[in-house]
């Protein structure tokens, strides 16, 4: 006996053996069609009893394992059912020799024998047999069962004759020695008659009466039978027969304490039994050996009446520990026979059943083991292969699933066996599958994106190999890239850099005739292997949607109603709204993208592979709107640390957009990544809005570009900037072309302006523009272009730096000690001064040249289209950069009294800074020609200002304007007035293009100065003769005539003055620096030569007259004199302005004519 | 595989001849371990190393199917208190060229330890002591504040420890 039959369990012994086999031209399929029904017919109540008699059915049994049938009977084939295949009557002879051909070779052990003829019909089929039965077709037997059953009855009788046969075969008689096919010949010549030899017959035939009792469904019989059997071999040593006793007697009591079975699969097939189950449930509950320990629970329950064969059942019966034991005795008495290795394999593994049911793990585990190493002769590879699989299934039974795997990958490596002719790469790959629990190897992606790896690396690695090179044979190569995308992506961590590049070289080679895919591959058996995103090549860090660029990002007109305050909370701030996680969860973006405008989404990306990692085809994944997804690929250096990657793509329409993940395409595998599976994965959220279409504007300007970048104070962002360079005072036309270059119609724009650094003062507008012009071009078409001109002035402090008012200070004459009103100042004539600057502060002269830049922002907020409509605009922001030259300096001001009380000069030094002779002119005044780093004083005769004709309008407006900046203003306002009336203008002439521009005073304007330019209040006019008397009017009188001297004060001053008194001092100048007040021979007064004026009201005046006589003829000058008293002091000493009068003393006209 | 059988039964007297008829290559005396895992609770190995490096997954093979009995024999000893629970678990199993021996320590990590079959001089109490190295070795090493629990053990101290367990087939 050499063909171990695996699948056997305890329960066997009880069953006769029928092999159904077919004889003739049987269709396979037809033939298992009969079989399976036939193989129902398991369990037959034997009529009149309780008896249940078990079936075995085999359609392939080999005939030597046959002979082994004395030795445990439900070896020995006791029925055999022949089908056959009978078209006609002819055959039919020839059909039923085969018959008997067939009987004959299990001839000396069956009982019975049937012929199942299927299409044979005639009279032949008429004759009614036994044991043949004849069938029209193999569809048309429904009787089939019947007959089994009917057969089955018959074998009973068979096995009851045999079994009564022997055991009351106690006679005198000679028992005869039941042998094994090897024992045979050892037997030869042995003493027949010695008591020893007599014992081992009579054990052997107890112990085959009790297999007979088993099989015919005596359970308790067959206890005592194998009991007795027991005891009379173990006395004559009879190993191998002893343990078959014990083997028996361990059968009986499995089954008798496990009626469920305890092969597993056909474990239910004893619920077909009409009065048994409730038998066995009854008697087999969960405290099984209780019921062993106390009979009489077992009598009351019990359904068999007979008490005395349940006490002694319950004696006789092993208890489930002894099984055990049982069975290890019988297997170390088997292991002493090389020739019984079949029936020692076979016992362990059906103690290993019972262990199993038992949970009984570890000692099953030992039985498995010695099992393993049980060797059998040379097995054959598909003998291996079943083998390996059975003792993986064993294994997996009692719950060693790493060891069963192991056999299991085992057998499948045996399938392909390089001594096989033809590898079995199917079924390797099969068996292989089945292996993947046993190594906690799962075939879906996402049992490992959940933290790191954690399985036994090495072993999982070799089976996902084996599963690659295993499926690549199968000629699946999808089944293979699927694999080898699974083994990199979740191994790679495993991976040396020399098994990385392999492992891609060979994906790449399996890709280049089938790419990777995101589909389920779905076996023939139904497992359904799910798609391998590579989500680690290239690993992603981060994912950022970004906002649109600053020019393009759209805004929300402000609504009235204040949108932006939270309606949820009537608290302005909460600490628990504050800390929502549901808001955080929510991951909604605080920026919109535009319908049609370019997205992009920033990846942090980086490769893990020892080499260039090139991704292909990398796009994003969104759901919400519709959205075109503009695929990049890109090349990652080895190792590479993170390295940004911006994917971009186009909303179709408006609404929200959620970006799920990005696809990709690596190594001709696609995949498709989703950001919720990605571990570690930092995100500034996934949502955000989409808002209807704008329009996008271009402009460009007539300026150039600049090279600074602008850094605005506040968020804004500048999108181009243009710069230019200006002198000092000059304006500049800036053309902007507007171009709209969306696609929708652009319908609104604003313009508004923003100075960014406000250090340097500057006076005017620095920019002006008209918008009119530009919107009258309105709405504009896509495509379409418009102009806007903005003017740019820069006028900013014309007054010099400080280094240069020390520079110049040598010149002597100082400003601010200017007594204005002394008639005693020398230099009163206005005079044009040069003064050369030396050649080494020339060379200085970009200390002079200090180039001031302004920088402003023109915001253009535009809006159109569907956007518009929703009330979104846009923004673009032009910089301004303008770098100021200086173009001419006022180093110094000063004023000279006019002769005329009413005017004076305005003395300006001017100090070229250019490098270019410039001509400066002022209004009544001759240009003058200034060379480069020149200074000149130019005098400008001006009018006195009536400064306080401007009402303090700007002072009331700005209430709550602090004193000193009401004096700004009103000092800039003063400035202004000024500066209208001087109209100064520089002019450069030596470009290609005239530059010119003007210069400003206000900056240059001292208080003092100020003060000097403003009519006093208090208005003098000194007539003599009833003429007007000023600085340049000489007024002619006649020698010894009374002259006539008024002087009138007007009071222009909010306040009362007065009262004054006054004192008119003559004197002669003699044009060299001496005055000659001692005149008291040559003027006379007529009256006092002090006047008193009394105290004058606003806007009144009041006049004082007094007279002179002249003696002698000559020039005089008169100075009037204020007393010093308190009233006067208090009042500014240029309020006191009054004119010098020049009376020319004539003796008569009659002589002057004789001259 | 098939070579040899186990002596789980002392009066099986077969294989003792079987081995008997084999007798001539064996392979050469090693005093101590051939191979040392350390397994993590999940089951997945923090540390392996074994002698001869060229059949390295061979060991792998071993070490892993030996944990069904080690899950086995934990979850048989789980009734018992765990204070007094014994750490050494014992022979785990033998196969024809080696005995695997197992210890459990009380966060459920892993030692395995595979000796040469044939190395009879090696006795249950040296073994017993042998973990108890192996177990304050890897207790040093989970001190080392730099060492995240969960990850491969590279530590130097471990394996020189580990390194003294095993001697070189010559």
């Amino acid at each position: 006996m050499s063909v171990p039959d695996y699948m056997q369990c305890a329960e066997d012994h009880q069953t006769l053996l029928v092999v159904v086999q077919p004889v003739g031209i049987v269709p396979e399929e037809s033939f298992f069609k009969i079989y399976k029904r036939i193989s129902t017919v398991s369990q037959i109540n034997v009529r009149d009893s309780q008896r249940v008699l078990y079936i075995r059915y085999r359609h392939h049994y080999p005939p030597e394992n046959n002979e082994w049938g004395d030795f445990q009977t439900h070896r020995k084939v006791v029925g055999l059912i022949t089908i056959t295949d009978c078209s006609s009557g002819k055959d039919w002879p020839q059909t039923f020799e085969k018959f008997h051909l067939q009987k004959e070779i299990y001839g000396s052990t069956l009982y019975d024998s049937r012929l199942f003829v299927f299409g044979l019909q005639g009279e032949i089929a008429e004759q009614p047999r036994t044991d043949v039965a004849f069938y029209p077709s193999y569809d048309e037997c429904e009787n089939v069962e019947k007959r089994i059953e009917d057969f089955i009855e018959s074998l009973f009788i068979v096995l009851e004759s045999k079994r009564l046969d022997r055991a009351t075969d106690k006679s005198g008689d000679k028992i005869p020695l039941l042998c094994v096919p090897f024992e045979k010949k050892d037997f030869v010549g042995l003493d027949t008659d010695s008591r020893h030899y007599k014992k081992r017959c009579q054990g052997r035939m107890r112990k085959h009466v009790g297999d007979l009792c088993l099989q015919a469904g005596m359970l308790q019989d067959s206890l005592v039978h194998y009991h007795m059997a027991v005891e009379l071999l173990r006395s004559v040593n009879d190993f191998l027969w002893l343990g078959a006793a014990l083997e028996g007697l361990c059968s009986a009591s499995v089954i008798y304490h496990y009626p469920g079975g305890t092969g597993g699969k056909v474990g239910a097939r004893r619920a077909q039994g009409s009065s048994v189950p409730t038998e066995a449930a009854n008697r087999h509950r969960p405290g099984a050996q209780e019921v062993l320990i106390d009979p009489g629970a077992l009598t009351s329950n019990g359904i068999n009446a007979d008490t005395s064969t349940e006490i002694g059942r319950a004696k006789n019966c092993l208890s489930p520990e002894d099984i055990i034991d049982k069975y290890k005795e019988a297997i170390s008495y088997y292991s002493k026979y090389k020739n019984a290795g079949v029936i020692e394999l076979e016992a362990c593994v059906k103690a290993v059943r019972v262990l199993a049911i038992q949970k009984r793990s570890m000692e099953a585990s030992e039985f498995l083991q010695n099992a393993v190493y049980i060797n059998l002769r040379q097995l054959s590879e598909e003998e291996k292969i079943q083998r390996y699989s059975i003792l993986s299934e064993l294994y997996e039974r009692i719950g060693f699933h790493r060891k069963s795997a192991f056999f299991k990958r085992v057998a499948a490596m045996q399938c392909v066996a390089p001594s096989i002719t033809e590898p079995g790469w199917r079924a390797c790959y099969k068996l292989l599958l089945e292996t993947l629990p046993g190594y906690s190897l799962s075939l879906d992606p996402k049992d490992f994106s959940k933290g790191t790896h954690r399985g036994w690396a090495a072993v999982q690695m070799r089976l996902l190999h084996e599963l690659v090179y295993a499926s690549r044979r199968m000629g699946n190569p999808a089944l293979s890239v699927r694999h080898l995308s699974f083994l990199l992506q979740t191994m790679l961590d495993f991976l040396s850099d020399q098994e990385k590049k392999d492992v891609t070289q060979s994906l790449e080679n399996y890709t280049s005739k089938c790419p990777g895919t995101m589909e389920f591959i779905t076996l023939p058996d139904g497992l359904k292997l799910p798609p391998v995103p590579f989500t680690k090549l290239p690993i992603v860090r981060s994912v950022k949607l970004l906002n649109l660029p600053v020019s393009l990002r759209p805004q929300k007109m402000k609504s009235l109603l204040g949108q932006n305050m939270s309606t949820k909370s009537p608290f302005i701030y909460s600490p628990i709204i504050a800390h929502n996680r549901g808001e955080e969860r929510s991951k909604k973006i605080d920026f919109q993208w535009v319908q049609g405008d370019v997205c992009e989404v920033q990846l942090m990306v980086y490769n893990p592979m020892p080499f260039e990692l090139r991704v292909e085809n990398m796009g994003l994944l969104t759901s919400g709107v519709e959205f075109e997804s503009l695929p990049a690929a890109l090349s990652l250096p080895a190792e590479s640390g993170l390295y940004p990657v911006t994917l971009v793509g186009v909303p179709q329409s408006a609404g929200q957009i959620t970006i799920n993940g990005y696809h990709t395409s690596v190594f001709g595998v696609f995949s498709d990544c989703l950001l919720d599976k990605l571990p570690g994965i930092k995100t500034n959220g996934c949502t955000v809005e989409v808002i209807p279409a704008l329009p996008r504007l271009q402009i460009s300007t007539s300026l150039p570009r600049s090279a600074h970048t602008l850094q605005p104070s506040s968020g804004d962002e500048i999108t181009t900037s243009v710069s230019v360079q200006l002198y000092n005072g000059e304006t500049q036309q800036l053309i902007i072309k507007l171009e709209n270059i969306g696609t929708e119609p652009l319908e609104k724009l604003e313009v508004t302006s923003k100075m960014i650094n406000t250090k340097g003062k500057l006076f005017g507008d620095f920019l002006s523009w008209n918008l009119e012009d530009t919107l009258s071009q309105f709405p504009l078409k896509p495509g379409s272009t418009a102009t806007f001109i903005v003017y740019i002035k820069v006028k900013l402090d014309f007054s010099c730096q400080e280094n240069l008012l020390q520079d110049l200070n040598d010149d002597g004459i100082s400003v601010s000690g200017l007594p204005l009103s002394s008639p005693f100042r020398q230099v009163i004539k206005p005079r044009v001064e040069t003064k050369p600057i030396n050649p080494p502060e020339a060379s200085k002269a970009g200390d002079f040249s200090h180039v001031k830049t302004l920088e402003a922002i023109l915001n253009f907020k535009y809006s159109g289209g569907p956007g518009h409509i929703d009330r979104y605009y846009r923004n673009l922001s032009l910089g301004l950069h303008v770098e100021v030259e200086p173009s001419v300096f006022f180093t110094r001001v000063s004023t000279l009294p006019a002769t005329s009380t009413r005017q004076c000069y305005l003395l300006l030094d001017v100090f070229n800074s250019t490098e270019h002779e410039l001509t400066i002119s002022a209004r009544n005044n001759e240009d003058l020609v200034l060379h480069a780093g020149e200074c000149q004083r130019m005098a400008i005769q001006v009018d006195k200002f009536n400064f306080e004709n401007y009402p303090d309008s700007p002072g009331e407006s700005t209430q709550f304007a602090n004193p000193k900046q009401l004096e700004e203003e009103r000092q800039q306002a003063k400035g202004l007035e000024i500066n209208s009336k001087l109209d100064i203008l520089w002019k450069i002439i030596s470009f290609w293009k005239c530059r010119e521009g003007e210069a400003r005073v206000e900056g240059v304007l001292s208080q003092l100065v100020l003060e000097h330019l403003q009519l006093a209040p208090l208005q003098w006019d000194v007539l003599v003769e009833g003429k007007l008397c000023d600085c340049d009017i000489v007024t002619d009188c006649t020698v010894g005539d009374p002259v006539k001297l008024e002087v009138k004060l007007t009071n222009w001053s909010p306040q009362s003055v007065g009262p004054f008194s006054l004192t008119v001092i003559p004197y002669q100048d003699y044009q060299n620096g001496v005055h000659n007040y001692d005149l008291q021979d040559g003027i006379t007064f007529v009256g006092s030569n002090t006047f008193y004026i009394d105290t004058v009201k606003p806007t009144e005046n009041s006049v004082c007259i007094g007279a002179l006589l002249f003696l002698y003829t000559g020039d005089f000058y008169l100075n009037i004199k204020f007393h010093e008293d308190n009233s006067c002091r208090e009042l500014p000493l240029s309020w006191f302005c009054l004119p010098s009068i020049h009376i020319r003393a004539h003796l008569l006209l009659s002589t002057q004519v004789c001259y | 595989m098939e070579s040899r059988r186990v002596h789980w039964l002392p009066e099986i007297t077969r294989a003792e001849v079987r081995a008997k008829e084999e007798k001539g290559e064996r392979p050469p005396l090693s005093k101590m371990a051939v191979c040392i895992a350390v397994i993590a609770k999940e089951n997945y190995p923090l540390y392996i190393k074994s002698v001869p490096t060229e059949n390295e997954l061979k060991f792998h093979y071993t070490v892993h199917t030996s944990l069904d009995v080690v899950d086995e024999k934990i979850s048989a000893m789980g009734k018992a208190l765990v204070d007094q629970r014994e750490l050494y678990l014992g022979l785990l199993y033998p196969t024809e060229d080696y005995k695997v021996y197992g210890y459990v320590t009380n966060s459920k990590v892993k030692f395995v330890m595979v000796v040469d079959s044939s190395n009879t001089a090696l006795r249950d109490n040296e073994i017993r002591s042998m973990f108890r190295k192996l177990h304050n070795s890897y207790t040093d090493v989970m001190c080392n504040p730099f060492y995240n629990p969960g990850d491969q053990i590279q530590s130097r101290a471990f394996d020189n420890i580990v390194t003294s367990m095993m001697v070189q087939v010559c």
